[in-house]
């Protein structure tokens, strides 16, 4: 039994060795997919991460508001800060024809006064709430007109976090200056009073928060396009395995080999074991060699370097149920199919579509509610899950026994299936 | 079952599914151990489908089926470590050489090592592929993918050897090869039932023919026993069109 294993295995490699065609789909196309997937996304990725929005200022105002506002832009990680445009300063209508021009995503223009027509009506406030007036009406003297210039293609989630910026600046300075106000009204009331420091309103702050990944890494993994794409492609790779084996076990009918052997005494199942162990063989070697990219030839374009997590044996279970599950979805397509056409094509159309649903072009947390149910019932989405536990969160065994089982399980039913369908179509 | 008698079938019946009539109506046949029998017949006629049922491809809707004193049904496994199967199609991995897929069918067969190896090389030489057993099968004549198909089917050495229409397609040259070699398996032991069309080849390769038409035998013999059965018929294969007509076939 073993000696007919090996050879249906021996079989099954010389087969895919001489199938040029075919070992470019597995190993090839999946390593350029990475590259440029990678490279194209890196840049989406970056702009919230690593360098910012790129944003141009124009402080026209000179005083308190301006320079409170381009201070908090310029400490700001979401911003990459500019107020000068091609060497020099920026103002209104450059920074506006430069966010034309996309050299920007967003222009910010605080005009010339602004602080001055916040200090009015802060007074005007003050005055008028600490009037003993019995009619109070509070009027606006003057409004800041802040410009912000906004390139069509940024993100809407990109420009609330710039305005909501902005609108926290304003907060800030406003703040200041009523509580500024405020005390040398009441050091005017009450003479006798010590009058506060300047600097007092500084000392307010008292509530402060971190932002920290949730990670049980020792450094913290940024999200980026690597750290997504590399174990995305990974597992869109090893499906992509339906399209040789469909076509391999197409082939078999067609050229009479399975006709041959069903009178051999030697279970057809042996046969289908035999590919089994192969392509299990070849979605472990996409893996590692998906993973060298990540590891060696991204950095080398500048992307930063694939952090593999903790656990390499909670790696190698995932890797092993998401290959058990790629080849048996392979066999039950190349069962079910009639034509090698029908089943490269049915095969290419369903793994793009399970790949679509599962968050390997763009990550679940983007997709709206109802996909992000959907996506629950594709294969990939529990391989790539376990993948990001350990890649991004440095989770164990404990976090992908689960997508593991269910994987397993996936291979089971596509087996069963095939099964079924084999059985009856030799009850002719 | 008689002592001389490796197949005997009894009634059998193959109906296929959606089929509105029946492909073998009730055949039933006794062939003796050592012999070259051929299933001669028009297309369509249940040739292909008395072979298939007796190779194991696929059961038949009714009848008794017996091999080598052997159930069909309970001993379908035993039974087919003791056929061959030359298939009507060359059914060989065309980017595999003739060895390497001499090689699998041979472990398909339970052979290996040595053994498998020895009995490789010297189908190989007797069939004269020798010099091509390294190249693809895709690379090969008609007739070369023709010997190879048959090597694969007696690597094993079978009791029974099942051919159907072994010789289409190929050269004189090649077709005396394999009738050659055909005989001197059936010298050695080995019973051969066999289909074809070419009426003078099975006139004189067969020890005994049956003609099946329409699902149903309607003449068995040696041969020379047929041809003296019909006044008129000087060969088998004027004897063939005197029993089936000339009426073209799908």
């Amino acid at each position: 039994m073993i000696k007919k294993l090996l050879a249906s295995v021996r079989k099954e490699t010389l087969l895919l060795l001489r199938d040029r065609v075919g070992l470019a789909i597995l190993f090839i196309m999946p390593m350029v997919l990475i590259f440029v997937m990678t490279l194209i996304q890196d840049s989406a990725f970056k702009t919230l991460n690593e360098k910012g929005i790129p944003v141009v200022f124009v402080n026209e105002d000179k005083d308190s508001l301006g320079i409170t506002i381009e201070q908090g832009l310029r400490g700001s990680t979401l911003c990459a800060f500019s107020d000068s445009i091609d060497g020099q300063p920026a103002t209104y209508e450059t920074a506006k024809n430069a966010v034309a021009d996309g050299k920007f995503l967003v222009g910010v223009v605080i005009p010339k006064g602004a602080t001055d027509a916040i200090r009015k009506n802060v007074m005007q406030l003050v005055e008028e709430t600490m009037s003993t007036d019995s009619v109070q009406t509070i009027a606006i003297s003057d409004s800041v007109d802040i410009t912000i210039f906004i390139d069509p293609i940024t993100k809407k989630s990109f420009l609330t976090s710039i305005t909501s910026s902005l609108r926290e600046f304003i907060s800030i300075v406003k703040t200041k200056i009523m509580f500024q106000t405020f005390s040398d009204q009441i050091a005017e009331i009450i003479p006798d009073q010590e009058k506060k420091p300047v600097n007092a309103f500084n000392k307010t702050q008292i509530i402060k928060y971190n932002e920290v990944f949730a990670s049980k890494q020792i450094e913290e993994i940024v999200p980026n396009a690597v750290q997504h794409n590399v174990p995305a492609w990974t597992i869109f790779a090893m499906f992509f395995i339906v399209i040789p084996m469909a076509g391999s076990i197409m082939k078999e009918k067609n050229e009479g080999s399975v006709f041959r052997l069903h009178t051999m005494p030697s279970s057809y199942l042996l046969l289908i074991n035999g590919k089994i162990i192969t392509y299990i063989f070849v979605c472990m070697i996409q893996f590692v060699l998906m993973m060298s990219v990540g590891l060696y030839f991204l950095p080398m374009l500048g992307l930063p370097k694939l952090f593999m997590g903790n656990s390499y044996l909670a790696l190698f279970i995932i890797t092993l149920a998401t290959a058990f599950a790629a080849t048996g979805y392979g066999v039950m397509v190349g069962t079910i199919a009639s034509t090698e056409q029908q089943g490269a094509i049915g095969g290419a159309l369903s793994i793009l579509l399970l790949s679509a649903i599962g968050g390997v072009w763009v990550p679940t947390y983007v997709m709206p509610g109802v996909m992000r149910d959907l996506s629950a019932l594709s294969p990939l989405n529990w391989s790539l899950n376990s993948f990001y536990e350990l890649f991004l969160r440095g989770a164990g065994v404990e976090a992908v026994w689960y997508d593991a089982l269910k994987l397993m399980l996936f291979f089971l039913l596509t087996m069963t299936v095939a099964s079924i369908i084999n059985r009856s179509n030799r009850k002719i | 079952m008689e002592q001389g008698t490796i197949i005997e079938i009894q009634g059998l019946t193959k109906t296929f599914r959606g089929a509105l009539e029946p492909a073998v109506k009730g055949i039933s046949l006794s062939i003796g151990r050592n012999e070259i029998f051929g299933l001669l017949g028009p297309n369509g006629a249940g040739k292909t489908t008395t072979i298939s049922i007796l190779c194991g491809l696929f059961p038949a809707t009714s009848g008794k089926i017996n091999i080598d004193g052997m159930d069909m049904k309970g001993d379908l496994s035993n039974i087919k470590q003791i056929v061959g199967v030359v298939p009507q199609d060359i059914a060989l991995y065309p980017t595999l050489t003739a060895r390497e897929n001499l090689d699998f069918y041979g472990h398909m067969y339970g052979l290996s090592g040595k053994l498998l190896k020895d009995k490789i090389d010297m189908w190989l030489e007797n069939f004269g592929l020798t010099e091509a057993a390294k190249r693809k099968v895709n690379t090969y004549s008609g007739g070369m993918k023709r010997r190879v198909n048959l090597i694969a089917a007696i690597l094993h050495d079978p009791k029974i050897l099942f051919l159907d229409e072994p010789t289409v397609g190929v050269d004189v040259q090649s077709r005396n090869v394999i009738i050659d070699y055909l005989k001197k398996l059936n010298d050695n032991g080995t019973t051969i039932i066999y289909t074809s069309h070419h009426m003078d080849e099975a006139e004189h390769f067969c020890t005994k023919v049956a003609i099946i038409d329409n699902g149903t035998i309607i003449e068995q013999g040696t041969p020379a026993e047929l041809i003296s059965r019909y006044d008129g018929c000087h060969n088998l294969e004027s004897v063939f069109l005197q029993l089936t007509k000339r009426r073209l076939r799908d």
